[in-house]
């Protein structure tokens, strides 16, 4: 029997899988790095489904051999990995291969440390964000996005009526100037019906 | 010396001639306060270039005395971008109408024998002139941007200068000069008003916007029926005011529909990181299609699957693969330490089923809550899903390739666990034997 | 009944929808009137469906600038238009929000024109052509959802095909099959795939609109040959003219309409109200994500389709079809006051599964 392909795809598996094992040997547990209580408390305190991808790379988590996480990583980014885990503190500036732009920018602001502690009460991530950074910049602090279940990376992503009313002060002048030309419309219609209806009735 | 001529000596006199003229005119012929009315020697083409030009030029003219008397209000409006965008864009359009009007105007008097018997050689001038500074005008808006803006420190302190009779030309002299030429121009229709029909504009210049340029009516029934549209006051003028609004919404919403649309057609201008950021998404869902189509072709093509180490497999958490027909499948451990292999497309509705097993030892398809037994396959009373997830035939070989324990057609196992390191043994998906027990 | 006067029948049966005579300027334009009463605002829910058909033309094509109907392309193509394009967001959410305005009126349009009798001989060609662009358009949402190639958009998708070969277990052994095939026919392979995609984008950028303006030209026909219908039960004491009068009120509420339309395309973006692990990229390899929904204008079918058994609403969804093309024929002696009655009644219960479907389905599904 000839299994040439699987058996490839054997040698890689067992390489990537190495690699894997490698890198949760320096920290006990594989589990303990992704965080579901965050994900269990957005979806309550939310009523929106959410997932792993609001803060990491991968939608899945960490955990696993597929891009962005950990069992893909190469060896560089293995060390950058380990780097940005041991950032404890706040202020330092992290770049982990297995988090997003927001999930990096977490641990920058309140540090490894904080984010494991918050895990009792995720409640207190969104204290500690505070209510100024924005880094979609839809005008709905990244904090406020968290409490919403709504995309901290995406400008078309959050609470609905937020979103409203930031882009409707935003483009005030576009909609001044678009109910300005609809209402000389409206206007304009408006005296040409009198005009002709008066005309017309005469002409009877 | 000549800036001096023209710029200083030309406007006091223009103003002094315009309003000792325009005072001599209205004592002397009142009557003929007016802008000559040919109306009833020829209607149609009146009513096509009259109406144009009056708001073009009414409405462009109250521009330039905005930014004359309020250059601060004036400027403060212009400081957003986008109300900039939309006036200049707004005055390029309204002198393009006026332009249209004068054009009809001028054709009117030139090709109507009845009118030609009441054109002046002033009417001509007055005509030219005009156009002439109209389409300065335009060059200079169109070749100088922004001037809407630049005007209020050029032309607006030199007016102001020649009106505290404080002339100070160096506000306009490095001005190019087609602007210059335009000043001069506003200067000379100045002077000229006494002598032509420009003479009209002091007849209340805004009530003649709404009202009829003249009430001439015909007494014979035949034209009657002709001009009887709108041929009353009322009815007239809410025509004209209605037109005059559409146009000015319109053009407005042109000018913003337009603006949207060119810069959706002109595309985005991306940094070199923003591209590379997209080209990098863009080669990464590239390889996760290729990857698939790979993992189709290897379907298609080998007759086993590896799905897993005999040791990765837990009997909790399912493992995702790709089954022989491309549809998710999971991998579980049975009992007696070998694999369980079921389908993960609902046989509902075709979702895929997640892959946490239950207390009760089942999976859930999340699209519509079926409970699926991963020994049985079999769904939950009452679900949704009434066929059960069928079980996929596997083999387990050892690093040599040698087949220790297999799920044969009939569904029964053949073969027991192998003893030993389960790191040195593998978990395939069997073609043959999934055709064979189809047959 | 002999051959020659059943063709007679048919001849005069056409010769009264299509009066030949009619077909000039003077009596489909100068002559129509416009009854004034108290449901003339139902005279303008057509021209507003027909507003938004224009906003999703003119959107359409700009989008096809930049859309790549390809399954590795799809969903950043359009991510590029909202994030990179300038206007590009406005444009698609436009797009987004007018589709369902244009299904929301179109609706609106087929109750008032209901309760109105609108189908009323010599009408019922309008009616059933109206019929016809209802299908369309709904043909148009269900294509369009699957474009963006993400996660709900792909896994509705499935599972409203899917739903089409269930049909195959109530059919009788030879034909059973026939459903399965049909669907893998219209999806061109075995699971949703790109030539999936392929399809559908021909469907929603040519076919679809190919099918709907020669229908809608037949209708606007119709329409304009047999004049307004007169819309209550006692024919109304005033009338405007259509033209220039009723085309210029026509004209300004479709400025509000606009006016609105731009508002919300500018302010609120269509997929903030998705959970946005749905809105990321299709995963083929992947579990489906929980919630996933079709669009709300489906919502009417598809909640009694979570809540019944599906023999039951394929049944009443069958007949409801057939009901609205017989329409003209069924309620031919029915008074407007009836009719008026059952259109409140269907505009209830669309009302009521469109806002509280998901509370009535989490009422008999919760606890399962």
């Amino acid at each position: 029997m000839s299994l040439p392909l699987s058996l490839q795809s054997k040698n890689v598996f067992l390489a990537t899988a190495l690699i894997a094992t490698a890198s949760m040997a320096l920290f006990s547990g594989s589990g303990a790095m992704a965080f579901p209580e965050y994900q269990q408390f957005v979806e309550k305190h939310s009523g929106r489904t959410a997932n792993c991808s609001m803060c990491h790379t991968n939608d899945s988590g960490p955990t696993g051999n597929d891009a962005g996480q950990i069992g893909s990583l190469t060896e560089a980014k293995l060390k950058q990995l380990n780097e940005a885990r041991a950032a404890f503190e706040p202020g330092q500036d992290v770049d982990n291969p297995i988090l997003n732009k927001f999930g990096n920018a977490i641990v920058k602001k309140i540090g490894m440390k904080n984010v494991l502690q918050y895990r009792s009460d995720p409640e207190k991530l969104a204290t500690a964000l505070g209510g100024k950074d924005d880094l979609d910049g839809d005008g709905i602090a990244d904090s406020r996005e968290f409490l919403d279940g709504t995309d901290p990376l995406n400008a078309s992503h959050g609470d609905p009526w937020l979103l409203f009313v930031h882009n409707f002060s935003r483009y005030r002048v576009h909609i001044a100037l678009a109910v300005l030309s609809i209402g000389l419309l409206l206007y304009g219609f408006n005296k040409v019906i009198a005009a002709l209806s008066s005309s017309m009735e005469k002409k009877k | 010396m000549i800036d001096s001529l023209l710029l200083i000596a030309l406007p006091y006199v223009a103003i002094v001639v315009c309003i000792v003229g325009s005072v001599w005119r209205i004592r002397t012929q009142a009557f003929g306060l007016s802008a000559l009315s040919s109306q009833f020697l020829e209607s149609r083409k009146l009513l096509w270039g009259s109406l144009p030009w009056h708001i073009g030029i009414g409405l462009i003219l109250a521009g330039h005395l905005i930014a004359l008397f309020c250059p601060e209000l004036w400027r403060s409006l212009l400081a957003n971008p986008t109300i900039l965008l939309v006036i200049e864009s707004a005055g390029i359009g309204l002198a393009c109408l006026s332009v249209v009007g004068l054009m009809v105007l001028f054709w009117r008097r030139l090709t109507s024998a009845r009118i030609q018997a009441v054109t002046s050689v002033m009417d001509l001038v007055v005509l030219t002139l005009l156009l002439g500074q109209i389409v300065i005008g335009m060059i200079v808006a169109l070749q100088y941007h922004w001037g809407a803006v630049w005007a209020t420190t050029t032309a607006t302190p030199y007016v102001w200068s020649l009106a505290t009779l404080q002339p100070d030309v160096s506000f306009v002299a490095d001005l190019p000069p087609l602007m210059k030429a335009h000043i001069v121009g506003a200067w000379l229709l100045i002077l000229l008003i006494p002598f032509s029909r420009l003479i009209h504009i002091f007849t209340v210049p805004l009530e003649y916007l709404f009202r009829p340029p003249q009430k001439v009516v015909w007494t014979n029934p035949r034209h009657h029926e002709a001009t009887a549209f709108l041929s009353d006051d009322e009815a007239r003028r809410d025509f004209i005011k209605g037109m005059a609004a559409l146009f000015v919404g319109g053009a407005l919403l042109s000018v913003g529909a337009l603006d949207k649309v060119f810069r959706f057609f002109f595309g985005p201008r991306l940094s070199p990181k923003e591209e590379a950021e997209i080209m990098g998404t863009r080669v990464k869902r590239l390889e996760a299609t290729a990857n698939e189509k790979k993992l189709e072709l290897e379907r298609q093509t080998s007759d086993y699957i590896f799905v897993a180490k005999l040791s990765e497999l837990q009997a909790k958490e399912g493992k995702y693969f790709i089954d022989f027909a491309m549809c998710p499948a999971l991998a579980f451990l049975d009992g007696n330490n070998l694999p369980n292999l079921i389908s993960a497309k609902c046989t509902h509705l075709g979702c895929t089923v997640l892959n946490q097993v239950d207390s009760q030892g089942r999976i859930l398809c999340p699209c519509h809550l079926s409970y699926f037994d991963i020994a049985t396959g079999v769904p939950n009373a009452g679900a949704p899903a009434k066929e059960p997830l069928p079980h996929l035939p596997w083999a387990v070989m050892d690093e040599s390739g040698k087949m220790v324990a297999h799920k044969s057609a009939n569904g029964k196992i053949i073969g027991t666990a192998p003893a030993g390191n389960a790191e040195s043994y593998s978990v395939f998906l069997a073609k043959h034997l999934a055709e064979e027990s189809k047959a | 009944m002999s051959p020659i006067s059943g063709l007679n029948d048919v001849v005069a049966f056409v010769s009264e929808r299509f009066p030949v005579d009619k077909l000039n300027f003077h009596s489909m334009i100068e002559k129509k009137e416009v009854p004034i009463h108290k449901m003339t605002w139902g005279y303008y829910t057509g021209g507003l469906a027909l507003l938004f058909l224009f906003v999703q033309v003119v959107t359409g094509l700009f989008l096809l600038f930049y859309y790549q109907p390809t399954v590795s392309d799809a969903n950043l193509s359009v991510e590029y238009i909202t994030k990179y394009v300038s206007c590009g967001a406005l444009i698609r959410n436009m797009h987004a929000w007018s589709s369902s305005l244009m299904i929301f009126f179109t609706v609106v349009h087929l109750l008032t024109t209901f309760a109105m009798k609108a189908f009323d001989r010599p009408r019922e060609i309008t009616w059933v052509a109206g019929v016809c662009l209802l299908l369309i358009t709904y043909g148009f949402g269900f294509t369009g959802y699957l474009l963006p190639w993400n996660q709900i958009a792909v896994n509705a998708t499935k599972v409203g095909l899917q739903s089409v070969e269930l049909i195959g277990t109530y059919l009788p052994g030879a034909i059973a099959d026939l459903p399965r095939i049909l669907k893998e026919t219209f999806q061109g392979e075995a699971s949703v795939g790109q030539a999936t995609l392929g399809r559908f984008y021909a469907m929603h950028v040519v076919l679809l609109p190919l099918a709907l303006f020669a229908v809608l030209g037949i209708h606007l026909l119709q329409v304009q040959l047999h004049g307004m219908s007169q819309g209550i039960d006692r024919a109304a004491q005033k009338s405007e003219k259509f033209f220039p009068l009723f085309i210029l009120r026509d004209l300004s509420v479709w400025g509000v309409a606009f006016l609105i339309l731009f508002v919300l395309a500018l302010c609120l973006p269509f997929d903030s109200f998705v959970s946005f692990p749905l809105l990321e990229p299709y995963n083929a390899l992947g579990a489906t994500p929980p919630g996933i929904k079709p669009e709300w204008y489906f919502y009417f079918i598809y909640y009694p389709l979570e809540l019944l058994p599906f023999w039951l609403i394929l049944l009443l969804s069958n007949l409801l079809v057939a009901g609205l093309f017989l329409t003209p024929w069924i309620f031919r002696d029915t008074s407007r006051t009836t009719l008026g009655f059952l259109a409140l009644l269907g505009t209830l219960y669309l009302i009521i599964m469109t806002i509280f479907g998901h509370n009535i389905y989490e009422i008999f599904k919760g606890g399962g």
